[in-house]
């Protein structure tokens, strides 16, 4: 179902409930995964989806028609992920990189996480990255957005976006190279 | 290796996912996230009832309070209020006239008064000093009243 017609009926009471679930199951994959390899944990990241949909159905009424309804979404799913990265490192008093190494040791560990070496040292090497520029790189290397739907959703300008992606695939090169 | 690691390139990286979830996980995340934006409509028709039901106990002196107060008020507003007679702008022929129709009095009233005989009861009863009563007296002149 297009985004036009849920959220028409998203706007009728009695179509309201069954529109919400078909946008969620339209959405759900794309924003959990794009939380997920921001937190890792799945845990955190089904708390943070279920979150990001909550707000989404509170907030979905005053959602502005002239914009688009996935990056409205996944802006608010970033908004999620960088409160609760910088909320854990207030809350344990965690320089960035012991954040960093926390999330990496889980790599290692969690059950739930396997794959080449190669794309295991990707993640950990991502870990290292500033979260805002993480964030960038992974919405365009993984979910292949293109640098306007990326601008909208981070309000930057397409410029800083290709700067900033550019920068980090180097950073990955190197961090890399040197492990 | 070492060539390896100095020619890695990301762009020529297969893209892969390493991160897994629990099966059916999908299936049921849109269960779970309806069932908390149904809890999110429920306090507009739940949460208020339940409010109330806290709240009636404290309610209940309250009205009491108030039923008081406003029969107290009511009461004291429709107390008829002695009627404040202007003698001063009656003449005497119309007051005469009124004890002549009104004033019958019996011989009882004046049993009545010889009650109150002795001159210490009488200075205690209405407590005024015999000089007082004397110069309230020598105030009157007798010869102005008329029957």
């Amino acid at each position: 179902m297009e985004d036009k017609e849920l959220l028409e009926k998203f706007a009728q009471p009695e179509s309201r409930n069954l529109a919400f679930n078909q946008l969620v199951r339209k959405y759900q994959q794309k924003i959990y995964w794009h939380i997920r390899k921001m937190v890792i944990d799945h845990d955190d990241a089904d708390d943070l989806t279920q979150e990001v949909f909550v707000k989404v159905w509170k907030n979905l009424e005053n959602f502005r028609k002239d914009a688009q309804l996935y990056t409205w979404i996944y802006r608010i799913a970033t908004n999620e992920c960088l409160s609760f990265l910088s909320s854990k490192k207030r809350k344990f008093f965690l320089p960035i990189n012991d954040v960093a190494a926390e999330l990496a040791e889980k790599i290692d560990t969690s059950p739930d996480i396997s794959g080449d070496e190669i794309q295991l040292k990707l993640q950990k090497a991502l870990l290292r990255l500033p979260d805002k520029q993480r964030i960038v790189f992974n919405m365009k290397y993984y979910d292949d957005l293109k640098y306007e739907e990326i601008s909208e959703i981070l309000g930057t300008s397409v410029g800083a976006l290709k700067a900033s992606y550019h920068i980090a695939v180097k950073k990955i090169e190197e961090f890399i190279k040197q492990d | 290796m070492a060539d390896m690691k100095k020619e890695f390139e990301l762009e020529g990286m297969p893209r892969q996912n390493v991160y897994q979830v629990p099966d059916g996980y999908f299936d049921r995340l849109p269960m779970h996230i309806m069932e908390r934006t149904a809890a999110k409509q429920a306090p507009e028709s739940v949460l208020q009832p339940h409010l109330w039901k806290m709240m009636r106990p404290l309610f209940a002196p309250l009205v009491l309070l108030l039923v008081f107060a406003g029969v107290y008020f009511f009461n004291v507003a429709s107390e008829p209020q002695p009627p404040v007679a202007n003698f001063a702008s009656l003449h005497e022929a119309e007051i005469m006239d009124y004890l002549d129709d009104h004033a019958k009095l019996e011989t009882a009233d004046f049993a009545e008064l010889t009650s109150f005989a002795g001159p210490e009861l009488a200075a205690e009863f209405l407590n005024v000093s015999s000089i007082a009563a004397e110069e309230e007296l020598e105030y009157y002149r007798l010869d102005d009243l008329t029957y």
